[in-house]
């Protein structure tokens, strides 16, 4: 059976239930978000060991704060995971299932490695981080989150070459059911998708972490400061290393598909665009909202050229997302479009909640916030009737 | 099995963060009617329970289930995803409130103004159930898909016949896991504490009557709607005797601890809970067991058998069966990753150098790796023993299968079985499938044992 049609037969033959390039938008938009808190995990657990290992006031107090980070970015991260999962699994079902079954070890163990990494983080920010012990603990959970990553990264990869499924299936023509090789993978990819994105999105952390903390009355402004610079110079260089790497991954992987150009340009012009970016900020203290701004913009750019790479792969098989055969259920597309709603709001009051709480400011919540949170608890006990109400209708009236 | 082992904990962590949230605003509002600041303790120690146990360990087990279950049967998953996919990301942000939610709850907690606390628990408690509703349509509508395989709407599926049952169900069966919980959590209080022994209480009452209210419920109502031939199976030997074991013993045995927990609180123990914990961990593995077999032999019950193949077809959204175009063609060739047999090698295996059941064991692992151990790959080697689940050379040594005539015979039958369905594809492809389990008899089970003469 020709590749072509064999990735036109693994699509479900029930199609999406809304238009195909809406959860191609989605997709990107949610790995943006996802993206940021996985590598903030993994950027601030490296932190945290090198500053333990350092062993000074400053570096310590920075280490402490960082371990309390790692568990709540890899929680975050894990929960913002589920929408992208969700969404390519719509619109690249063939490629995304095929990937998990020829990995199908590594797959199902996915999920012991991540949950075993975030065990340890979280041991050591409840146990150790006081005084430093159990480091060992944050080692370990760090590898484990590198592992995660890693094998995530096969799965990418491999999903983008079905032309090699079938002997990685079967080599020597004999089905190997077992799934635990690692078929394919970029060096530079990786490289540039995982550590060097946990370095910027660590040093952007830094910067909002400094803003956010001035904000107190009883902030302590020399750490502050300090953080704020070293997370400047992590940075630049950071983002000069990234803006080659991203050159590396252009002319590997890139090359394959004929995209070394437009992915040279595009990823050495992030890089060196977030390296201009911090040095212009000599004094990085109150730059912190700005930074994320300019970081989620350059993960959005990410984002894009990874499903440019994803559609050059699949449009060679004649696969494209946007004839994706398609059914639109407007039951389902009104329950998704109250919900978000009703979400967005919530998680708005919440966060300008905590936010109040950390500025000290928690026992007197601005009266605006406070009429949010009344209108935004009232939407969401509204959702229940509205829930119920759709129940009510799909057994009368279907 | 490993798919149940995550479902079990991931039973046990979710329903907890929705019970605990409600039992968390209780608590929570007594402490601010009534002026006892002395509860936030309990609170404080439940909160951060919660974050590191329940919450995250439930989103992660979430998407372990998702991982396992596209490694083992990704047409069955696929099907849900692309009927349901909207819900599920409705489902996420109920989900996002939860988990933002604890952070907040938790690192609020004494920092902002009662009132403002108080609304936080709300919204925990809101959300929580939020994503009770939107997981108990997908869930039903794999056992019981109702109107969907006629009318095919998204929303016959998932407002199927079991979702409102279900729905009341899990909701009051949470009260029973929230319970232990709030056991759990006030017996890590000194046991002077002034508030252990009524937060001990309370969490004990109502984890009595959530589980009273389940079982009313699950039995006079919601199994009342769960398919006849799916009950039919709970008769057959698809359904072992141990899991029942697990479902009454499990649930005397944590009634009888909500019971004393309700009645002499002042006798209860951080270990004693933590061994509740493991009572209940098994019969949640019973039950998730259970709601497996119920659905067998189908992934989706009436439309998708666990072979990922449709049987039925569904006219109104214009898929046919499968099924009836591979008994006409034949499997091999005709599906992505499954090569024709003139395309499938013997191998260098010495095992397989004959064609025919090299080719067998491709059906075999199509047709059979859905339940079945099928193959030395599929055997986890533990020192000198191994763990095969439901090992098919092993049930044919069992019933004297050895050879392929008699082999052949089971195939053909199949179908009588009320969990299998009926073997799809060629004549050609029977035999080879047979030649193959012939084979793997002979391999795995050694030469059959012969009966001793009478003297």
């Amino acid at each position: 059976m020709e590749v072509e049609d064999a990735l036109r037969m693994m699509r479900d033959p029930l199609g999406a239930p809304f238009y195909p390039r809406v959860f191609q938008v989605l997709l990107l938009l949610t790995w943006v978000v996802h993206i940021y808190f996985v590598t903030v995990a993994v950027g601030s657990s490296v932190t945290t060991i090198y500053g333990f290992r350092r062993g000074d006031e400053r570096w310590l107090r920075l280490a402490r704060s960082c371990a309390r980070l790692t568990p709540s970015g890899v929680g975050l991260g894990i929960v913002t995971g589920i929408a992208p999962l969700l969404f390519v699994q719509v619109i690249y079902d063939p490629i995304w299932y095929a990937s998990n079954a020829l990995t199908g070890f590594w797959s199902v163990i996915f999920i012991i490695v991540v949950a075993s990494g975030y065990t340890c983080a979280y041991v050591f920010y409840l146990k150790g981080s006081a005084d430093g012990r159990l480091l060992w603990s944050s080692v370990l959970g760090l590898a484990l989150l590198v592992l995660a990553g890693w094998i995530m990264h096969v799965l990418a990869s491999v999903s983008i070459r079905p032309e090699h499924w079938r002997e990685w299936y079967a080599p020597n023509g004999v089905a190997d059911t077992r799934g635990i090789e690692f078929h394919s993978f970029n060096v530079a990819r990786v490289a540039f998708l995982l550590p060097l994105q946990a370095a910027i999105g660590t040093a952007v952390t830094g910067l909002i972490y400094t803003w956010y903390r001035l904000k107190r009355d009883d902030a302590d402004r020399e750490y502050l400061t300090w953080v704020a610079g070293l997370s400047r110079r992590l940075g630049i260089i950071a983002s000069v290393l990234y803006g080659g790497v991203g050159i590396a991954w252009a002319v590997t992987e890139g090359a394959d598909y004929d995209l070394t150009a437009p992915m040279a340009i595009a990823l050495g012009g992030v890089g060196l665009a977030m390296a201009a970016f911090f040095a212009a900020h000599r004094d990085p203290v109150g730059i912190g909202r700005r930074a994320l701004g300019a970081w989620f913009a350059s993960l959005a750019v990410v984002a894009v050229i990874r499903e440019v790479i994803r559609a050059t792969a699949l449009s060679r098989f004649n696969y494209d997302v946007g004839s994706y055969p398609y059914r639109v259920d407007w039951g389902s597309v009104a329950m998704f479009t109250v919900t978000t709603i009703v979400g967005v709001s919530i998680i708005t009051y919440m966060v300008m909640v905590l936010f109040q709480s950390g500025i000290g400011a928690g026992e007197r919540i601005p009266r605006s916030i406070d009429r949010l949170g009344r209108v935004s608890t009232a939407m969401l006990g509204a959702w229940f009737a509205f829930f119920l109400l759709v129940g009510v209708y799909a057994v009368v009236a279907l | 099995m490993f798919v149940a082992i995550i479902a079990s904990f991931h039973v046990i962590a979710s329903h907890l963060t929705v019970g605990a949230a409600w039992f968390n605003f209780y608590v929570e509002r007594r402490a601010v009617r009534e002026q006892r600041p002395e509860l936030y303790e309990y609170l404080r120690k439940s909160a951060l329970g919660l974050l590191v146990f329940s919450y995250v360990w439930g989103a992660m087990t979430g998407v372990g289930i998702w991982q396992s279950t596209t490694a083992g049967n990704p047409r069955g998953i696929s099907t849900l995803i692309h009927n349901f996919v909207l819900f599920w990301g409705s489902e996420w942000y109920m989900f996002l409130i939860d988990v933002v939610g604890i952070i907040v709850y938790y690192y609020t907690l004494g920092k902002v103004d009662p009132k403002t606390h108080l609304r936080l628990a709300l919204i925990l408690a809101l959300g929580g159930t939020g994503t009770l509703s939107l997981i108990v349509g997908i869930l039903g509508f794999k056992l019981s898909p109702g109107d969907w395989l006629h009318n095919g709407e998204i929303l016959s599926g998932f407002y199927n016949p079991t979702f409102w049952p279900q729905y009341l169900m899990r909701f009051l069966l949470m009260q029973t896991i929230t319970g232990a919980w709030g056991v759990l959590m006030a017996s890590r209080l000194p046991r002077d504490f002034p508030e252990r022994q009524k937060v001990i209480r309370w969490a004990g009452t109502i984890g009595l009557v959530g589980m009273a209210g389940a079982l009313l419920v699950g039995r006079y109502w919601y199994w009342a709607n769960v398919p006849a031939r799916s009950k039919a199976l709970l008769s057959t030997n698809a359904f072992p005797a141990v899991t029942v074991d697990l479902l009454i013993g499990g649930g005397i045995l944590t009634a009888a601890f909500l019971l004393l927990a309700s009645w002499k609180p002042q006798l209860q123990s951080k270990l004693g809970a933590m061994a509740l914990f493991i009572v209940m961990f098994s019969t949640v593995f019973g039950a998730e067991r259970t709601r497996e077999i119920l659905r067998k032999p189908d992934v989706v019950n009436g439309y998708m058998s666990s072979n990922q193949l449709t049987f039925t077809g569904l006219p109104a959204r214009g898929i046919e069966s499968e099924e009836a175009k591979l008994n006409r063609d034949g499997v091999l060739g005709s599906l992505p990753f499954l090569p024709a047999a003139d395309d499938i090698d013997s191998g260098p295996s010495p095992e397989y150098t004959d064609h025919r059941v090299a080719v067998g064991r491709q059906i075999a692992i199509f047709e059979c790796s859905g339940c079945h151990s099928v193959s030395d790959q599929t055997v986890i080697h533990l020192g000198d023993n191994q763990l095969a689940l439901r090992q098919q050379s092993a049930l044919l040594r069992k019933i004297s299968a050895n050879d392929e005539v008699s082999i052949r015979a089971i195939l053909d039958n199949l179908g009588a079985y009320p969990f299998m369905h009926a073997f799809v594809g060629t004549d050609e492809e029977k035999d080879a499938l047979a030649a193959y389990l012939a084979a793997t008899v002979e391999e795995q089970q050694g030469p059959p044992r012969r009966c001793r003469r009478p003297r």
